[in-house]
């Protein structure tokens, strides 16, 4: 029962954070890269602890980084 | 791929190589189709110790890596978990009520059909076990493969 979809702009927040791989990501947050790239494509959300990981290694608030669509 | 679907992989082919053995052991190959067991054999054999050096060869390469196992790992090895529980649970629940039907019937008809030996029951737990493990991985496997 999927209402709607975590959408995030991680990508983007890496190439301007001096072009930032996916693996110094997940190194800095303490996941492996595949998760980067499953939470990047929108294909995995992530839980709340490790959003908010995220957004503290962009020093951006959590609403910066992800946004939540509504399917209905 | 990450460390965690590779040994996804490596397990599933050692629980199909040891399911296939055991069956061939067992009972044989099955009359209905040309004989191919020496080339099964053959074929899960290699099958067997690719997967074995391979484990090995990850458990070298990555184990020094920070992060061996994160949050979605958890999830995914959780949605196989259940699958393969769910396997376990109703092939003991199969086993149980023979072993009761066999234990009641042995004691009033002997001669009745449903009871079988305990040799059946060890087999079918057995092979219970092994496919619940092969469904474990493949069910892991099919979650990270999905994400792609």
């Amino acid at each position: 029962m999927e209402d709607g979809v975590i959408t995030n702009n991680i990508r983007k927040l890496r190439f301007n954070n001096h072009e930032m791989t996916q693996q110094e990501l997940a190194d800095e947050v303490g996941v492996t890269r595949q998760t980067v790239n499953a939470i990047e494509a929108a294909k995995y959300s992530p839980s709340l602890e490790l959003a908010f990981k995220i957004a503290a290694v962009f020093e951006l608030p959590l609403e910066e980084v992800f946004r939540y669509k509504s399917l209905k | 791929m990450s460390k965690q679907e590779v040994l996804s992989w490596t397990s599933l082919a050692t629980s199909t190589s040891v399911l296939v053995f055991y069956i061939l052991i067992n009972f044989g190959w099955p009359d209905i189709i040309p004989d191919y067991s020496a080339r099964a054999v053959k074929i899960f054999f290699n099958v067997f110790w690719i997967a074995v050096i391979i484990e090995i060869i990850v458990e070298i390469s990555e184990g020094n890596k920070k992060v061996q196992k994160d949050e979605r790992d958890f999830i995914i090895e959780a949605k196989g978990l259940k699958v393969g529980y769910s396997i376990l649970v109703i092939a003991l629940m199969i086993a149980l009520v023979q072993v009761f039907i066999t234990n009641l019937t042995q004691n009033y008809v002997p001669d009745l059909p449903f009871t079988l030996e305990l040799s059946t029951i060890f087999h079918f737990l057995f092979l219970a076990l092994f496919s619940a493990s092969a469904a474990k991985r493949a069910v892991m496997i099919y979650n990270y493969r999905k994400d792609y």
